[in-house]
């Protein structure tokens, strides 16, 4: 797996997207290289979602670029090639609560399978190996053929991490993934999310709310407001005065 | 910004005061024209001499007046009538199979958010016509009655149990591929989304992220189906000539109307029975 | 060496399916399969029928006898649910046994009321028509009876569950306001439950069309009559236009169900 040192693996260049002729997120752009560990703040309704699926490829913008590994998003289909560039984890609903763990965990290999290896796997799940390894990874070996819809959050989000690593994406995309989860769950879920990421040399974007975790799990941080960049920092330059700035009310008008 | 809904002014009746003056109105009518026309027969409910024709029909049923054995005691009868009820099960069965398989590959592109591309992935011409094709197909069976179903199919295939079967399963074909159909329709469907994410062409996303819930739902749909089956094939085998109602028919044809009484009991033994069974299999099935 | 569970044998889902999947081959087997299973004539039938499809009956008399039909058979489905409900709610009410106290008396009025209920339904509307115009003879008080009595059947049963399936919390209010049991029922239970019954009223309201169709064959006018009548002819053509008709009818009432629910929710 060679890449360029100099080539970043995520490059965002003027993007911009609109809903309802309302701007959600104005033209902006920044680089990430891989292996870092970027956290993405703001207050609710600044874009961050939307700043995120537009990393994953799961949108495009409607002007500028989104590059993922050199590929523009809109040019990258659906599919393998897709899949193995960026995975996604998001707050909730990621899972077919309706399948077995295993049957989740595997779905992370259908960019790679053909539709008769798919269907075959849901009667005797291919691949088998590489889902016991995730779930060890995330601690959850024993869950392996319960019904997802029985685990609790904070185990349907280490499920959803292990399909990630069955998947093997070079980056994984976060849109709050700790926000269902108690501060002690939060807490562990992002240790473990950073350590999968810090293993592989995976780059990972993530957004949250509290910014200990951020400080804690990330190398930088984008404060994102209405659309904008305010800020692009190492997590060590964060302080209470742009912190404030970032999350301060304004009085509607 | 918070935007305040303004309650739109009510110039216009709502929808649902309309409907009930409506179908009250429609009432008034029916009952209007169904009691002024003197032949009505309301009058007759309460002549004396019907209710004596009534209890006399009665003792019939029960076997009680008539010259020789009454029926209830004949053991080749009960043999014939029982050999019948397992003829009218294979009938129901066979109709709730063929349905539900038919149901089963063309619910999926009849749900109009798979038709219609919301699912992600690539908006296909072909979906918005097939969904319009099959809804109206699911319509035009379920709208007419098995009986009439019946009444067509014998102009083709033989009277007997595969006519009546396929009578059963046109109508419930159209029921089911409905109800399955908005069964995807109503599905949350984000974590069929998020497998387009884990690299998930369009197969795989609905073999994963829409059939496991599905499936279940159709199973369920199929069972209920089967009880209101069940009641009906008595019914379709009078016109379709197999099971239990070929041999109502031929009795009251002879006015041995014990032996249709005991044509009855089997039919509610029937009934009875496939309700149970309805009633574990789906427990299995949840 | 790490304790890997091993995997479940076929659960009961999958069993259920085999066990469907033998059930449907084994009643294939009951037909007789061969050469008679065709009618001689059957294939050209067919032929026929599909032809007719192109030439559907369209000319004013004809439609005038096909909306003359629908229109008698709408006003048999509204007479028969109308009588269900009269007879079916209020029986409905005591099989919920709610407005009854608890006791001896409680318990034996909703089981009386729920036998009546499920014998009511357990009888196939066409076995009641049977019943009916052997007893008082073929007029239009025998079919409306015959299909009133099963949906009055099914109408009080739905109805009775719904009344009890109403959450809790919203009447413990209304009850430690003070309201006594029957305004319970009403103010409480009717609102909550209103939606759903509704729905399932007009759901039989759509089914009491295809009965009425029905019974008209048996010689009470409407569209089963008419079709009766184009068949014996093998005027295809015209049964066509008499089936469109009865459907058309079906999902017009249908769209007006769906219409009103959605209303309600909102």
């Amino acid at each position: 797996m060679t890449h360029l040192a100099d080539t970043p693996i995520i490059r965002v260049e003027n993007a911009a997207k609109a809903y309802s002729g309302r701007l959600a997120i104005a033209p902006l752009s920044f680089t990430v290289a891989e292996g870092e560990k970027v956290a993405v703040l703001g207050p609710s309704g600044s874009g961050k979602t939307t700043l995120l699926h537009l990393t994953a490829g799961i949108i495009h913008p409607d002007s500028g670029t989104v590059e993922l590994g050199g590929h523009a998003t809109s040019e990258l289909g659906a599919g393998g090639e897709s899949a193995s560039l960026v995975g996604a984890i998001h707050q909730q609903y990621d899972l077919v609560g309706h399948l077995s763990v295993v049957h989740n965990v595997l779905a992370g290999r259908l960019g790679r399978w053909g539709l008769l290896r798919s269907l075959w796997s849901l009667l005797s799940p291919q691949d088998l190996g590489l889902a016991e390894d995730a779930l060890e990874r995330v601690g959850l070996l024993e869950r392996l053929y319960e019904r997802t819809s029985r685990l609790s959050g904070g185990e349907q989000q280490r499920v959803a991490i292990a399909r990630l690593l069955v998947q093997d994406p070079r980056v994984i995309v976060a849109d709050e993934p700790v926000a269902s989860l108690d501060p002690a769950r939060a807490r562990d879920l992002l240790i473990l999310l950073s350590s999968v990421a810090s293993d592989a040399g995976k780059t990972l974007v993530a957004s949250l709310h509290s910014t200990e975790l951020a400080t804690e799990f990330f190398d930088r941080a984008i404060g994102l407001r209405d659309g904008l960049v305010v800020f692009d920092l190492p997590v060590m330059e964060l302080d209470r005065g742009i912190l404030d700035d970032l999350y301060h009310l304004e009085v509607a008008g | 910004m918070i935007a305040i809904r303004e309650r739109r002014p009510a110039t216009r009746p709502g929808l649902v005061r309309v409907s009930a003056i409506g179908f009250g109105l429609l009432a008034g009518l029916a009952w209007g024209q169904v009691l002024a026309g003197g032949d009505s027969g309301a009058g007759d409910l309460f002549r004396g001499d019907t209710w004596t024709r009534a209890g006399e029909f009665a003792g019939e049923l029960l076997g009680l007046g008539a010259e020789g054995e009454s029926a209830f005691v004949d053991g080749a009868l009960w043999q014939n009538a029982i050999g019948l009820s397992v003829e009218t099960l294979a009938m129901s069965v066979l109709a709730a199979g063929i349905a539900g398989a038919a149901a089963l590959v063309s619910f999926l592109p009849a749900a109009r958010n798979v038709a219609y591309g919301e699912l992600g992935g690539s908006r296909r011409a072909v979906g918005v016509p097939g969904y319009m094709v099959l809804r109206l197909l699911f319509a035009f069976t379920r709208g007419v009655p098995e009986l009439v179903w019946a009444l067509i199919i014998v102009f083709v295939f033989s009277p007997g149990v595969l006519a009546g079967a396929l009578a059963l399963a046109v109508h419930n074909y159209g029921i089911l591929g409905k109800l399955a159909a908005e069964v995807v329709e109503n599905m949350d469907t984000r974590p069929a989304r998020a497998l387009r994410g884990a690299g998930a062409n369009n197969f795989q996303m609905v073999l994963y992220g829409v059939l496991p819930q599905a499936l279940p739902h159709l199973l369920t749909y199929l069972l209920y189906r089967w009880e209101v089956i069940i009641r009906t094939t008595v019914v379709v085998g009078f016109v379709a000539a197999g099971g239990l109602g070929r041999e109502f028919r031929l009795q009251m044809s002879y006015l041995h109307y014990d032996e249709v009484a005991l044509l009855l009991i089997c039919y509610l033994a029937l009934v009875i029975g496939v309700d149970l069974v309805s009633a574990g299999l789906r427990r299995l099935a949840r | 060496m790490r304790a890997v569970p091993r995997a479940p044998r076929i659960e009961g889902r999958g069993l259920l399916t085999l066990l469907l999947i033998g059930a449907v081959g084994l009643s294939a087997l009951s037909v007789p399969w061969g050469g008679d299973l065709v009618h001689p004539g059957g294939g050209s039938a067919v032929g026929s029928i599909v032809k007719a499809l192109a030439r559907v009956e369209l000319s004013p008399e004809f439609l005038r006898i096909t909306a003359y039909a629908a229109w008698t058979t709408l006003r048999f489905a509204v007479a028969g649910v109308t009588l269900a409900l009269a007879i079916g709610l209020p029986l409905g009410v005591v099989a919920s046994g709610v407005l009854t106290r608890s006791g001896g008396r409680k318990t034996a009025s909703i089981v009386v009321a729920r036998f009546v209920l499920a014998l009511l339904r357990s009888i196939h509307e066409l076995v009641w028509a049977w019943l009916f115009v052997v007893a008082i003879g073929l007029s239009p008080m025998a079919v409306i009876l015959a299909l009133a009595l099963p949906y009055a059947g099914i109408l009080g049963r739905v109805f009775a569950d719904a009344l009890i399936d109403v959450p809790e919390e919203p009447l413990r209010a209304l009850r430690s306001a003070g309201a006594s049991e029957i305004k319970l029922l009403v103010y409480g239970r009717l609102t909550i439950a209103l939606p759903d019954m509704l729905g399932y009223g007009f759901y039989r309201f759509e089914c009491a069309i295809r009965s009425a169709a029905i019974f008209s064959f048996v010689g009470v006018q409407g569209l089963g009559y008419q079709i009766q009548l184009s068949l014996d002819d093998l005027l295809w053509n015209e049964v066509w236009t008499l089936l469109i008709a009865l459907a058309a009818l079906v999902l017009l009432v249908d769209a007006w169900s769906s219409q009103v629910r959605r209303r309600l929710v909102s």
